[in-house]
């Protein structure tokens, strides 16, 4: 560094701190200042030093996720199936060798295509730079179940890539224009982030377990950040684009329909945002238009009706009251299928009506765009059909930035968070990632600080956190200390979704009220 | 300086225990990663002091992988050994074996005792945290800073919890001797290095540095009293009662150590010093001897190409040029495996030759030391003596860079003048450890790791260093900022020659170029970090007086 140089940086940085220690009081005294993260964090504290916090940040990122990269990951070593690593690894193959007319088609019985398009572009370019390292990794009907370790690193460095261009960034952002909107200090600002991006099951499911999620997550954010703009054309593209990623993204399509509509002021412009979701449709869709029968084929196969009410273990409302009732044998599928969509139907309905008219006149939109969109992508969670454990992230990604609403709410908001993370736990066990989410979870716990995460003053709350807790230990002392008996295998398991199931529905509730105790102006 | 950290950190805890329990969460996880042979290196010495006799300890040798360690490590196995678990017994962890057959538990078992043992180096440094606690808030910060760039440091993260060794408690005895040397109390300042090197022995490396500042401090008085004649004070020169006290500590610590083994002395020092390993190790330290196999290698290929060139080399090095028609010999020079015949057209360097010249390096480093036993330059010679060691020594490791990394780390918040010869340091000493981890999965977590924390002491130093007492070398922190910056790109390249490694053959055959690149550019850049420090060393005296 030049002497003249050193000069001037250290005048901008007396006048940094000036404007800095100027603007301090308006803001609202961190709650964060106890807790170990803000210690870790606060030489970054000054102004002329923040940048160097988001780097830190971003990067440390990267390093747990290729820290938890090492653990296994679905499917491992299980011929002649594998999981869901291999799905994706076969779909990077079999979009580089087949025509796209093909896609859709191809050996449905071995890791059938059933994602939307826009993972299969994903997969294609994927494909195709790792072919151009190594071309067996991804050579035709060959390459299955190959799992040595150079196309090993190349999924995990895919997942680590695509999450640092789609979410990560989202996540930045929107930390920024809600900070400013709501007045969080800077440094409040890379804090939530960070709790936001360190969140364990996101990390174990995308590179644990091994998926794309974040991306389908990335690009939701960016719709959101649209919405809070009020760039409703510009939203709808980011949406299309995230339903086409993964269908899971449909779970927030109620909300965006009913906010949009609550806010369009003449007919003109609705004309104009279904003229966009439409022509953004077609774009997408643009390889295969033309051929119908291909597009039917995207349709059944993105949306299988024959797979059941729900899969394996989930925390959602029929799954749990299945020990009770056995729905699957009472009722056919045609007519659960009914059931479960009036069901959800019902469950979002209230938190939909109280948002269409608190927003429809209102200028402050973000706090119920956030409420919103938690609240009915939870009541798709536990009530529609054919759900699948992982789409509890769907929830738990806007239900975790109500921390930029208001960071009081620590407390619940990891508690949920710790709950959605509980609720992966036998899908994870069965992955062999307990290390990773041991470790993951103590992370982002102790990061916090035991004394936020337990500093809720309502007795209720505080009885429902504590108690939570206590039972997510003991549920896994019994699962490490005593072997199921025969006759119910699965006992712990059932245990372990009874905990989740009654956390979310509490939190379903909570959400409900916030709604209803929401002021606009 | 003082006011400014106190505004921006009125509540900074400025403790350890964050850092321990995030880093602890990432060793967790590095637990089923990679590790190196050294792994069955520990869990064999585990088997071979918890199965046999002591006396039979250093005689072992089912394993290519024999006990080489000091006595004292050998107990510390022996201790861990005592506290293996059933179920990691029967994995395996126990068994004398030419190779161990292990699992899970054993790894999980002996990533646990490297975690632990690493808190003796968490605690040395918070004691020295501690004892920096003045009126001054800027000092604390300063010792904070330097705390957590060494817990933190990536040579650790890489060395200990991904390839494998117990190097975070070493250094931890080393951070206690340091931090008594700077409290004064020699007494244990002995008693710390008398038993890291029982623990040890390449810190001998060091002993030079630590044996004349303890004389020196301790155990010589070299003021002249005019009032008694030449011969009373020619016996008070010698402080003999702390001659004697400091004595007794060294040699209580040695005796505890090699007693019970006082009948195998020989074998066991034969153990400790192989002789017979070469010059340089299969991949190149960055040091000295890097830089003259590389130009061997440019020689030779001057020779075979240009005829011009042929008869001055000859007159120059007198060589014998027989050996350079040797087809197959020249395909191994080049490939690095390491012959009977190291050079072909330079010198061939003798073990003798290199210890002169540490020791020639090391002595001129110890000189000012003598003149002037302060503690910044016991911690510059100490430096030196690392430095010396690492350039010049025989069979030099990679991972000895940390000998010269931890001491000079004390000294490099003292003035902003020594930033310089620091960050060339610490940057390519950690840079050259990336080969170590060939395995591609841990790629991001070294590379990625290393660049965070190259980032932010970079800026943390600079921020607490106190302004420097001598103003120079502006163009030269610009250069060295550069050749810093050309590490990316070294590293860049050297990973795409992997990844492409399958793709074209011709990569394959130029796998040793690859480590040449590393070991040349990062020798260079530590060369010239060692002469920016020496400079310093012996030119600015005011640099090294104690506040």
């Amino acid at each position: 560094m030049a002497r003249g140089g050193k000069k001037k940086s250290a005048t901008s940085r007396k006048v940094n701190s000036q404007s800095a220690t100027v603007v301090k009081p308006k803001q609202q005294q961190s709650i964060f200042k106890k807790s170990p993260v803000h210690d870790l964090l606060h030489n970054f504290q000054r102004v002329p030093d923040q940048w160097a916090g988001r780097y830190v940040l971003v990067m440390s990122a990267v390093i747990l996720r290729a820290a938890i990269g090492l653990g296994g990951f679905s499917g491992y070593n299980v011929p002649p199936v594998f999981g869901d690593f291999e799905a994706q690894r076969h779909w990077m193959e079999l979009t580089i060798h087949l025509p796209v007319s093909e896609w859709y088609f191809f050996d449905l019985t071995y890791w059938g295509l059933d994602y939307p398009p826009l993972t299969a572009y994903h997969s294609y370019i994927l494909g195709k730079i790792g072919s151009f390292i190594e071309a067996s990794w991804f050579t035709l009907n060959e390459s299955r179940g190959i799992e040595i370790d150079g196309i090993k690193f190349y999924m995990r460095f895919t997942s680590i890539v695509s999450e640092l261009i789609f979410y990560i960034p989202a996540v930045l952002s929107i930390a920024n224009s809600m900070g400013k909107k709501f007045n969080l200090s800077r440094m409040d600002q890379i804090i939530i982030s960070l709790i936001i991006i360190n969140q364990p099951h996101l990390i174990l499911i995308d590179h644990g377990h091994f998926q794309f999620n974040s991306v389908m997550l990335g690009l939701f954010l960016y719709s959101l950040i649209e919405l809070i703009k009020k760039n409703y054309m510009m939203a709808s593209v980011w949406f299309i684009a995230c339903i086409n990623f993964k269908q899971m993204g449909l779970y927030y399509s109620t909300f965006i329909f009913v906010f949009i509509l609550s806010q369009l002021k003449s007919f003109q412009e609705l004309i104009l945002v279904g003229f966009t979701v439409i022509l953004t449709q077609l774009v997408i869709l643009l390889p295969f238009i033309g051929d119908r029968n291909n597009l039917i084929q995207i349709v059944t196969r993105v949306f299988p009706f024959h797979r059941g009410l729900f899969e394996d273990k989930v925390a959602n409302f029929w799954c749990t009251t299945n020990v009770i009732v056995k729905y699957r044998e009472l009722i056919d599928l045609q007519n659960l299928s009914k059931i479960s969509l009036a069901a959800t139907i019902l469950a979002f309905t209230p938190i939909n009506l109280m948002l269409f008219f608190k927003l429809r006149n209102s200028k402050h939109l973000t706090r119920g765009l956030i409420y919103g969109f938690a609240g009915n992508s939870l009541a798709f969670y536990l009530f529609s059909f054919q759900v699948h454990e992982k789409s509890i992230l769907i929830p738990l990604i806007p239900a975790t930035l109500i921390l930029l609403i208001d960071p009081t709410q620590i407390d619940i908001i990891q508690w949920v968070n710790n709950v959605g993370t509980f609720s992966l736990y036998p899908l994870l066990k069965k992955d062999d990632l307990v290390l990773q989410y041991a470790v993951s979870n103590f992370l982002i716990n102790w990061l916090i600080g035991p004394k936020l995460l337990l500093s809720n003053q309502n007795l209720l709350w505080s009885i429902i956190i504590k108690g939570t807790y206590l039972l997510m230990i003991i549920c896994h002392i019994l699962d490490y200390a005593i072997i199921p008996p025969a006759r119910y295998p699965d006992i712990w398991v059932v245990f372990n979704i009874g905990i989740s199931f009654l956390g979310f529905s509490l939190f379903f509730l909570w959400l409900n009220y916030k709604v209803y105790k929401l002021k606009v102006e | 300086m003082a006011s400014e950290v106190k505004v921006s950190s009125p509540n900074g805890e400025y403790t350890l225990v964050n850092i321990w329990v995030i880093t602890l969460a990432l060793k967790l996880l590095l637990a089923v990663g990679y590790h190196s042979t050294d792994f069955d290196v520990h869990r064999n010495w585990l088997a071979i002091t918890n199965k046999l006799p002591l006396s039979k300890w250093y005689f072992e040798d089912t394993s290519q992988w024999t006990l080489d360690y000091p006595p004292f490590f050998a107990y510390f196995e022996w201790a861990l050994s005592q506290l293996v678990p059933s179920i990691v017994k029967e994995d395996g962890c126990l068994d004398i074996v030419s190779r161990g057959q292990y699992g899970l538990p054993t790894i999980y078992f002996q990533r646990f005792t490297v975690i632990l043992s690493e808190i003796v180096l968490f605690w040395a440094l918070h004691w020295y945290m501690q004892t920096s606690k003045t009126n001054d808030r800027a000092t604390f910060s300063r010792s904070y800073v330097v705390a957590a760039s060494l817990v933190l440091s990536p040579g650790l993260l890489i060395i200990d919890h991904i390839h494998f060794q117990y190097n975070g408690m070493m250094y931890g005895f080393l951070v206690l001797m340091i931090n008594n040397a700077r409290l004064k109390n020699y007494l244990w300042c002995g008693f710390w290095f008398a038993l890291l090197i029982c623990f040890k022995h390449i810190y001998l490396y060091l002993a030079p540095a630590v044996f004349v500042f303890l004389l020196r401090s301790y155990c010589l008085n070299l003021k002249y009293n005019k009032k008694v004649n030449v011969l009373i004070n020619l016996i008070r020169f010698v402080r003999w009662k702390n001659l004697i006290k400091l004595g007794l500590v060294v040699i209580a610590v040695f005796a505890v150590a090699f007693g019970p083994f006082y009948d195998q002395l020989p074998q066991l020092f034969s153990r400790l010093f192989p002789f017979s390993r070469g010059l340089t190790h299969a991949y190149w330290a960055p040091n000295v001897w890097a830089i003259y196999s590389f130009l061997d290698r440019v020689l030779i290929q001057v020779y075979r190409n240009l005829t011009l060139s042929r008869y001055p080399l000859q007159q120059i090095f007198e060589f014998n040029p027989d050996l350079l028609k040797d087809e197959s010999l020249i395909q191994t020079s080049t490939r690095g495996i390491v012959g009977d015949i190291e050079f072909l057209i330079l010198p061939t360097i003798t073990p003798k030759l290199t210890f002169y010249l540490t020791l020639f390096y090391q002595i001129l480093a110890l000189l000012p030391l003598f003149y002037q036993p302060t503690f910044r330059r016991f911690i510059g010679a100490l430096t030196l003596c690392g430095y010396s060691s690492f350039l010049f020594g025989w069979h030099v490791h990679e991972k000895a860079i940390l000998l010269v990394i931890f001491p000079i780390s004390f000294l490099v918040s003292r003035d902003r003048l020594l930033l310089g010869p620091f960050n060339l340091l610490v940057s390519c000493g950690y840079v050259s450890l990336f080969p170590l981890i060939f395995t591609s999965i841990e790629w991001p977590i070294k590379v990625v790791y290393t660049v965070l924390w190259y980032i932010i002491f970079y800026f943390n130093f600079r921020k607490v260093v106190s302004i420097p007492k001598v103003l120079e070398g502006n163009i030269l922190d610009r250069v060295i900022h550069g050749y810093i910056l050309g590490l990316i790109p070294l590293v860049a390249v050297t990973t795409l020659m992997d990844i492409f490694e399958n793709k074209f053959e011709i990569l394959k055959r130029l796998e040793f170029l690859k480590l040449m690149f590393y070991s040349v550019y990062c020798g260079i850049g530590i060369i010239s970090s060692f002469n920016g420090f020496s400079s310093y060393y012996f030119i600015y005296d005011s640099l090294w007086i104690d506040d």
